[in-house]
């Protein structure tokens, strides 16, 4: 092997947060780190990938060993941290499993949470980022591109995306099976503490059409309406507002319930039983189990939710053995293709292919002038060896000239392609099929 | 050639019960957009069978007990298949494909053949009412589905557990407005069907008191009003709406097959 793809990095499993943040690369702060990236001996592509889970850098090289050496230090460098302070929290993938890495991470099997989607996202802006830099050339191009498309793909033909494990998405996930749409419902907030807050952001997020804000001192309901654009609610008043509302969530916990069946049951005359979703998020509990039993009333509390949680959670890991199979299979298909760009390989390809076609000629016109003696044979073989050594006298110097260095996968493939050697270019995905819808982010 | 075509039918809404409840048992596509296709199939096939039967009988095959059967499944995947046109329904497709299945399967089973119609049958009036008052059973068993539906929904969500396997069924609210237009389309069609079966005995026989089918659609159509009068005024919905839905429905059931099995009255003879 003549080339080699190198990781090192660490992630929220190998370092806590202190260590990550202080070796996080600032977003808009990546291209002059690239540049220093591409300038290390013996780098000839460089990305790096920086999230709040992980910080990671890879590269593309002749001497994989002397990546594998060159990187950490890279990486303390950049951050002034003394590299031993690094050295428990590093992994180091080489080559097939660096692949593996980058296709993982990019379908978020390898996330805090497995299958949330921002990765992606986090994942294209920072490899574009290496693009304009300059720093990423044809490998890391096809290797990013083509874990963009294994996460598309694997979200696409497993669940593990699919379920809620949040409580705020678990509670949107619910009251999608009560309501068709969220967009006409109204969310009526009891308590402006922080979780309830963070649960009316994410319903809000969700399509909910309005947020009502109650809470014990008016002006802190005032303030948090303010941030959400809701409405604020005074606290004596809920009665006459909670028949307006769709989904109640209880997140500031009393002496006593603060919704009891009867106020409930009034609530919903008056809204002509249209449904009622309720999330009791408050521990001691806010609202009264009773009202569960309630016709088109659904109460869910904390212990429900995490319940519904913790299933999708599993249903996600049983998933994710899916996810890994298919990336198995990515890894082995982008493989086969970086190793065709090889040099010594397409030489000996380039020169089996000629050689074919030369003798393939050679005989056919051998057959159409009938006998011939020895020395007319020979001027034959001669004549087509000589016009075979010299076309291919320029490709050859070409690909010899460039091994080793960066252009090196550039004109392997060019070969490959023009003479059309082999299947190894075309199975990993020729430049037409990598992707119809990589543009797309 | 009728009869091959019903079983072609009868084998594609198979097909289609199979597709919808595997549907909303794994999340795959591929069972999801064959369901409309399977359906649609065996829409055309069954037409087609009920069409080349009324073409040899020369009057609409509706007058026979199988006849009847197969007629009420026809309408009744019409109806869906046009609901599911604006909104793809997988599970209310997994309850209606089995009915369409169980309802041609029966009219298989019971199968004569064509029959002369009787005399006093042979009149422009037997199309109006047949299709009029079967396009209300066929309303009123898309309603039954969809409350059928809503109760193993409200089952699931109630007792908040939510069981996985049954995270593709339609929000309460879907069911619950699929069930309300179905209510207020059967009543219309079912008021059209048994006006029209009064006029035509009127003018066909003058005296038609002693018909057991109209005061059992009579029954039908009082459960109906008054669920459809509560839902607008009282606000009933949901669980109870539901279950009156499905409790009309019986209703209709035991009528179709009751009058038939004993055969009370001139719907002896066919409905």
């Amino acid at each position: 092997m003549e080339r080699g793809i190198v990781l090192v990095g660490l992630n929220h499993r190998t370092a806590p947060v202190e260590v990550r943040e202080r070796v996080a690369f600032a977003n808009g702060r990546l291209e002059p780190s690239l540049r220093r990236l591409i300038a290390v001996a013996g780098v000839a592509e460089g990305a790096i990938l920086s999230t709040c889970n992980r910080v990671e850098v890879v590269a593309c090289g002749p001497d994989p060993a002397a990546l594998g050496a060159a990187l950490p230090g890279f990486l303390a460098g950049e951050h002034g941290v003394p590299e031993p302070a690094l050295a428990g929290h590093l992994y180091t993938h080489g080559d097939r499993e660096a692949v593996r890495h980058l296709f993982r991470v990019a379908a978020s099997l390898d996330s805090m949470v497995v299958g949330e989607p921002q990765i992606l996202g986090q994942m294209k802006e920072q490899y574009a980022a290496a693009a304009a830099a300059g720093a990423s050339g044809q490998i890391l191009h096809r290797c990013f591109h083509r874990s963009f498309s294994v996460a598309k793909r694997i979200r696409r033909e497993t669940g593990i995306a699919e379920r809620a494990v949040s409580i705020g998405s678990a509670a949107v996930e619910l009251s999608r099976g009560i309501f068709d749409r969220l967009v006409d419902k109204r969310a009526l907030l009891l308590g402006a503490g922080t979780m309830g807050e963070l649960t009316a952001r994410q319903l809000l997020a969700q399509g909910v059409g309005s947020v009502m804000v109650a809470n014990r001192t008016f002006d802190r309901a005032i303030d948090v309406a303010r941030a959400l654009s809701a409405m604020p609610v005074p606290w004596d008043r809920l009665a006459r507002y909670l028949p307006l509302a769709d989904l109640v969530i209880a997140a500031a916990s009393g002496e006593e319930f603060l919704l009891q069946r009867p106020a409930v049951e009034a609530a919903m005359r008056e809204r002509r039983h249209r449904p009622m979703f309720l999330i009791d998020l408050a521990v001691p509990r806010a609202l009264d189990p009773a009202v569960n039993q309630l016709d088109n009333v659904y109460l869910y509390d904390i212990d429900d939710l995490e319940g519904v949680v913790a299933q999708n959670r599993g249903a996600r890991a049983r998933e994710a053995v899916k996810a890994e199979t298919i990336v198995d299979a990515e890894v082995e298909a982008f493989w086969r293709w970086f190793t065709s760009l090889d040099v010594v390989p397409t030489i000996v390809a380039l020169r089996e292919r000629v050689e074919a076609i030369r003798r393939c000629e050679v005989e056919r016109s051998l057959a159409a002038l009938g006998p011939l003696d020895p020395r007319q044979r020979e001027t034959i073989e001669r004549l087509t060896q000589a016009i075979v050594n010299k076309v291919l006298h320029a490709p050859l110097t070409a690909l010899r000239r460039h091994r080793a260095d960066p252009a090196e996968a550039f004109y392997v493939e060019a070969a490959r392609r023009l003479f059309r050697l082999g299947r190894g270019a075309s199975e990993a995905g020729s430049d037409e099929d990598v992707d119809p819808d990589d543009e797309d982010a | 050639m009728e009869l091959g075509l019903l079983r072609l039918a009868i084998a594609l809404y198979l097909a289609g019960t199979v597709a919808a409840l595997v549907g909303i048992a794994v999340r795959q596509d591929l069972p999801r957009t064959l369901l409309p296709r399977l359906l649609w199939a065996g829409f055309v096939a069954h037409g087609l069978s009920i069409a080349v039967r009324s073409w040899t009988a020369g009057h609409l095959a509706v007058t026979t007990f199988d006849e009847a059967l197969s007629f009420l499944a026809l309408l009744l995947m019409a109806v869906f298949l046009v609901v599911q046109v604006r909104r793809p329904l997988v599970a209310l497709g997994a309850v209606v494909s089995p009915l369409a299945f169980g309802l041609t399967l029966a009219a298989d089973a019971v199968y004569h053949g064509a029959r002369p119609l009787a005399p006093a049958l042979d009149s422009a009036w037997l199309p109006v009412h047949v299709v009029l008052s079967v396009l209300g059973d066929a309303v009123f068993a898309l309603a039954f589905s969809a409350s059928l539906l809503y109760l193993v929904q409200e089952r699931r969500l109630k007792a908040r557990r939510a069981p996985a396997a049954l995270r593709y069924l339609p929000s309460l609210e879907t069911l619950d407005r699929v069930n309300y237009r179905c209510l207020v389309w059967g009543l219309i069609l079912l008021t059209l069907g048994i006006v029209s079966g009064i006029v035509w005995a009127h003018t066909a026989w003058r005296f038609w008191s002693s018909e057991p089918k109209l005061v059992l659609s009579l029954v039908i159509w009082g459960i109906y009003v008054v669920l459809l009068q509560g839902r607008m005024t009282a606000g009933w919905r949901g669980r109870w709406a539901a279950t009156l839905t499905i409790a009309g429905f019986a209703v209709i059931v035991l009528s179709l097959v009751g009058v038939n099995v004993l055969g009370l009255g001139n719907h002896g003879k066919a409905f």
